[in-house]
C-alpha cells in the first residue's frame, strides 16, 4: 500500500544521520577533488614534458628530463599500486600532522588526495600525449615558450578531455571516500559500515548505497553535459 | 687613364642607381643554405636525410622545392626556422647565421619566420580570431586593442572576416588553411614557409590558396619558400625551383627554364607525372631524311612569329607533331615538336644554325 510505505519512509529514524553523511561525502569528495586536480595536473604536465617525445636536443637537459620522468613515474606507480585501505592506514600519522586528525571528514582528505592525484596525473599525461603533434610543432614554430605552449595551447586543446578525466576522478573519489569509513572517516561509507555492517541494519545500508548510486549518476551526467557544451567538434 | 676609368665607374654606378635598384634589391639573398646535411641516428643505423645542400633564396621571390616523399624536402624547409637543426653546414636568414641560435634568440627568429602546414595545425578549441591572436600573444609586443586590430586586418587579408568567431572544425579545408596563413603572417614576418600547404586540399581549393599566396607575395613583398610533390603547384606560383632527390639538389633554376629544358631524369619524371612533359611518341624514322626536332623558347621570343618566319626564310614546311605554349608566371613560353621535310645533312645544319642565331633551343629527336 502506498500510504503505509510513505509512513515507513517518514518514520525511518536514521534520516538525520543519512543527511549528515551525504553532506559529509559531498564535502569530502569536493575538497579532495580540488586538491587532487591541483596536485595531479602539474604532475601530469611534468610527466608529459619529460616524456620521451619531448626530450631536448641538448644532451644534458635530455638526461635531466629522463631522470625526472623516471622518478615521477616510479612515484606515481608506487602510489597507484598500494591498495587504498593500506594507504589509509599508512597515512594516519601524515593526516594527523597535516590536518590535526586522522578521523572524520578532514582526516580522510589527505589519503583521498594521495590516492587519486597519481591516477589523475596519468590521465593528464595521456591526454596531453594525444594532442596532435602538429599543434605542438605550430607553437614551436611561433616561437612560444614551453609555458606558453602548455597554458595557451595544450591545456585548452585538452579541456574537454580534462573535464572527462575530472568526472572519472570524482567518481573514483566517491567510491574511495566510502571506503575511508572503515578507519573512521565521515560520510555515507562510515554510516554504511557502522550501521549496515556492524549492526546488521539493512535499511540504512541499502539507503546509503542507493544515495551513492544517485550521486555517481548525477556527477557523470553533469560531467558529460559540460563536456558536450564545451566541445567545438561539429 | 685613372680619371677615365673613374668616370666610367661613375657612369656605371650612376646607371645602376637609376636603372637597377629594384633588381639589386630583388636579388638580395634572404635565405642562404650552405652545405647543409642532416643525419638521423635510428636503431637500424644512420640515415642521411640531406647531404651537401646549397641554396640561395632571394628577397621577394617564391622559391619551390620539389621532390618525392622521403627526398628530404620537409627536413630542408624546417631548417629555415630551425624546427630541424642541421648536422653539418650553416643556415643564414637575412644575413645572420642562425644555425646555433638557442633560447630567446631562437624564439625571436621563429616569430619572424611564418610557417603553414599541410594539416593546418590549428587549435580546434579556439576560435579563428583566437588562433590568429596566438602569435601576437606569444610575441607580447601589442596591447589587446592593437592585437584586435591586427587580427581583424589579417582575417580581412585572407578573406575570413565573417568567420572570426567560428571554430576551425566548422570551416572547410581551404578556409582552415587561410586561418593558418593569417596566423603565420600576424607578426609581420618577411619569410613564409609552406610545408605541403595545399596537399590536403582539393584542386579547386588548391588554386584559390595558391592565388592567395601569389597575392600576399606581391602585396607584402614576402619571400615564400614552399615544398610540394606536385609540379602543378610549382608551375602556378614559383619563380625558381630546386629539385630534391635522396637528400641532394639535382637541379635548380628558373621555373620556365627547368620546365622547358629539364636536365635531370628525376625532373623529367616529375614533369611527366603531372602531364606537363608528355614524352613525345617519336615516330619511327620515315627513312626519307625527314627530321624531328624539339624546339623550346621563352620570353619575348615566344611572342614572335618564329615558325612562320623560319618556314619562309628556309623555304621549308614544317609539321607540328606536338606543341605546348602558354605562360608561366607571366613569362610566355613555347615547346614544339616539329617534323621537317626530307633534308640533306648540310640543310639540317643550316636550319640549326638559324635556330641558334635566334636563340631558340633545339634538340634533334630523330
Amino acid at each position: 500500500m502506498p500510504g503505509s510505505s510513505l509512513q515507513a519512509i517518514q518514520s525511518f529514524e536514521y534520516w538525520p544521520e543519512i543527511g549528515e553523511g551525504t553532506v559529509d561525502t559531498l564535502i569530502m569528495t569536493a575538497l579532495s577533488l580540488m586538491f587532487t586536480v591541483l596536485m595531479g595536473l602539474p604532475i601530469g604536465v611534468a610527466l608529459f614534458l619529460t616524456s620521451w617525445r619531448q626530450r631536448s636536443e641538448r644532451p644534458l637537459i635530455a638526461r635531466i628530463q629522463g631522470w625526472t620522468y623516471k622518478t615521477l613515474s616510479l612515484l606515481v606507480n608506487v602510489l597507484r599500486s598500494l591498495p587504498f585501505l593500506i594507504l589509509l592506514i599508512l597515512l594516519i600519522p601524515a593526516s594527523r600532522w597535516l590536518v590535526g586528525t586522522s578521523l572524520g571528514v578532514a582526516g580522510s582528505i589527505p589519503p583521498l588526495v594521495i590516492a587519486a592525484a597519481p591516477f589523475f596525473a596519468r590521465l593528464v599525461e595521456n591526454l596531453l600525449r594525444e594532442v596532435d603533434h602538429g599543434v605542438f610543432e605550430a607553437c614551436r614554430a611561433l616561437g612560444a615558450t614551453t609555458r606558453q605552449t602548455v597554458l595557451w595551447a595544450l591545456l585548452p586543446e585538452t579541456l574537454t578531455g580534462l573535464l572527462a578525466a575530472i568526472t572519472v576522478t570524482a567518481i573514483a573519489l566517491i567510491g574511495y571516500s566510502a571506503m575511508s569509513g572503515v578507519i573512521g572517516g565521515g560520510g555515507l561509507g562510515d554510516l554504511a559500515v557502522r550501521y549496515g555492517y556492524q549492526r546488521f541494519n539493512t535499511p540504512v545500508m541499502v539507503t546509503t548505497v542507493a544515495i551513492l548510486v544517485v550521486l555517481v549518476q548525477v556527477v557523470q551526467v553533469l560531467g558529460d553535459r559540460l563536456v558536450a557544451r564545451l566541445s567545438h567538434r561539429r | 687613364m685613372l680619371r677615365t676609368s673613374r668616370f666610367c665607374n661613375r657612369l656605371v654606378t650612376g646607371a645602376r642607381l637609376t636603372f637597377l635598384p629594384l633588381t639589386v634589391q630583388a636579388s638580395r639573398t634572404v635565405i642562404e643554405i650552405r652545405g647543409v646535411g642532416k643525419t638521423y641516428h635510428t636503431p637500424t643505423g644512420a640515415f642521411q636525410a640531406l647531404r651537401g645542400v646549397d641554396l640561395e633564396i632571394a628577397k621577394g621571390e617564391i622559391f619551390g622545392i620539389i621532390g618525392r616523399s622521403g627526398a628530404g624536402k620537409s627536413t630542408l624547409l624546417r631548417m629555415i626556422n630551425l624546427l630541424e637543426r642541421p648536422s653539418t653546414g650553416r643556415v643564414l636568414v637575412e644575413g645572420t647565421d642562425v644555425t646555433d641560435l638557442d633560447g630567446e634568440l631562437l624564439r625571436r627568429l621563429r616569430q619572424r619566420v611564418g610557417i603553414i602546414f599541410q594539416h593546418f595545425n590549428l587549435l580546434n578549441s579556439k576560435t579563428v580570431q583566437e588562433n590568429v591572436r596566438l602569435p601576437l600573444r606569444v610575441a607580447g609586443e601589442l596591447e589587446r586593442p592593437a592585437q584586435d586590430r591586427r587580427v581583424a586586418e589579417m582575417l580581412e587579408l585572407v578573406g575570413l572576416a565573417r568567420h572570426a568567431v567560428k571554430y576551425p572544425l566548422q570551416l572547410s579545408g581551404g578556409e582552415r588553411q587561410r586561418v593558418g596563413i593569417a596566423r603565420a603572417l600576424a607578426n609581420g614576418p618577411h619569410i613564409l614557409l609552406c610545408d605541403e600547404a595545399t596537399s590536403a586540399l582539393d584542386p579547386e581549393t588548391t588554386q584559390s590558396i595558391l592565388q592567395l599566396l601569389l597575392q600576399i607575395n606581391q602585396r607584402l613583398a614576402l619571400t615564400i619558400v614552399l615544398i610540394t610533390h606536385g609540379m602543378d603547384v610549382i608551375r602556378a606560383v614559383a619563380d625558381r625551383v630546386a629539385i630534391l632527390d635522396h637528400g641532394t639538389v639535382v637541379e635548380s633554376g628558373k621555373v620556365v627554364e627547368v620546365f622547358l629544358n629539364p636536365r635531370n631524369s628525376v625532373t623529367r619524371a616529375l614533369l611527366a607525372e603531372s602531364g606537363i612533359e608528355s614524352e613525345a611518341e617519336v615516330t619511327t624514322d620515315a627513312g626519307d631524311g625527314s627530321q624531328v626536332l624539339r624546339i623550346t623558347y621563352h620570353g619575348p621570343l615566344a611572342e614572335r612569329p618564329l615558325l612562320t618566319a623560319m618556314s619562309r626564310e628556309s623555304g621549308l614546311d614544317f609539321a607540328i607533331l606536338q606543341a605546348s605554349v602558354g605562360r608561366l608566371k607571366g613569362v610566355p613560353y613555347g615547346r614544339l615538336t616539329i617534323k621537317t621535310p626530307p633534308l640533306e645533312q648540310d640543310g639540317l645544319q643550316r636550319l640549326l644554325q638559324a635556330l641558334d642565331a635566334q636563340g631558340i633551343r633545339h634538340e634533334v629527336l630523330r
